[in-house]
């Protein structure tokens, strides 16, 4: 390659950086002298384990089944009453009475919300 | 054998190659003593999970690359952030461990300006002499691509002379 031989010519291959004087005789001692007793082991993330992300799936669904399963319909939450009945729902769960109700809800069909809405 | 003394058998062999692969892309004896240390401590804490899937002279290599381009990459933010602008041959010519003659100071300053992979390559072909066959199982690049970026880094800094003369 002509080009490579201009470099040779012009500058050569002289390895011209130094060392200070017994630099090499001492180095395997420094560097040995720098290194922890034991390896130390790199702690895997957590973010990087398949079972990780397996359970944060699971936990998701469940979030967004439990979120589906205790809102109610969208026409229910324009109806008013029925929406401020619903929030008061979670302070019943002690009761044992908020399944029970929440099913209800759930089973309520338009024509029985209108009902009741003309009932208040 | 212990696996401490193992290791020490390791760097004693292998210290001094690894240190001129260093000095070359890093220039300045202080860093390049930095970077050593740092690559025997990242090889150390390797070692278990080191099973010779390659040569160790070439795991050692490798690490010892990457660890001088971090710190060429970390060095120049901090140049660009304080403004800093000395050339790389004024530099080198005011180093006490710096022997060469300007024109040496002038070719590391071009191959200095060269991308990473181009420096790398110009370093351990043109210096070291190494087989490209070597350099790929180094930088985990095919033959054909080390080559054309030889090539290139060859053109750049013909170049960079030819420009000066």
């Amino acid at each position: 390659m002509n080009e490579e031989m201009y470099i040779q010519e012009k500058v050569g291959k002289r390895n011209p950086f130094r060392v200070p004087d017994g630099y090499f005789d001492n180095l395997t001692a420094q560097v040995m002298q720098n290194l922890p007793e034991q390896p130390k082991r790199r702690a895997k993330s957590v973010f990087m384990r398949p079972v990780f992300y397996a359970a944060a799936s699971v936990c998701a669904l469940l979030v967004a089944g439990a979120a589906w399963m205790w809102h109610p319909t969208t026409e229910a939450t324009s109806a008013d009453a029925v929406q401020a009945k619903t929030v008061a729902l979670p302070q019943q769960d002690a009761s044992g009475e908020y399944i029970d109700e929440a099913a209800d809800y759930m089973m309520l069909d338009n024509h029985e919300i209108y009902a009741y809405l003309a009932e208040n | 054998m212990d696996k401490r003394r193992e290791f020490e058998s390791i760097v004693r062999e292998y210290s001094e190659q690894l240190y001129w692969q260093i000095r070359r892309i890093v220039l300045t004896h202080d860093d390049a003593n930095d970077v050593l240390q740092n690559t025997f401590l990242k090889a150390w804490n390797g070692f278990d999970n080191f099973h010779g899937e390659s040569k160790v002279s070439t795991w050692l290599s490798r690490i010892a690359i990457n660890e001088s381009l971090d710190l060429l990459r970390r060095n120049k933010h901090l140049a660009s952030a304080t403004s800093e602008d000395l050339s790389v041959a004024s530099s080198l010519m005011a180093d006490d461990y710096f022997d060469g003659n300007e024109t040496e100071a002038m070719l590391q300053q071009a191959v200095a300006q060269l991308p990473d992979v181009q420096r790398t390559v110009f370093q351990l072909r043109y210096f070291e002499e190494m087989k490209y066959s070597d350099i790929s199982e180094l930088l985990d690049t095919s033959e054909g691509a080390l080559k054309a970026s030889y090539h290139i880094a060859v053109k750049k800094i013909t170049e960079f002379f030819k420009s000066r003369d």
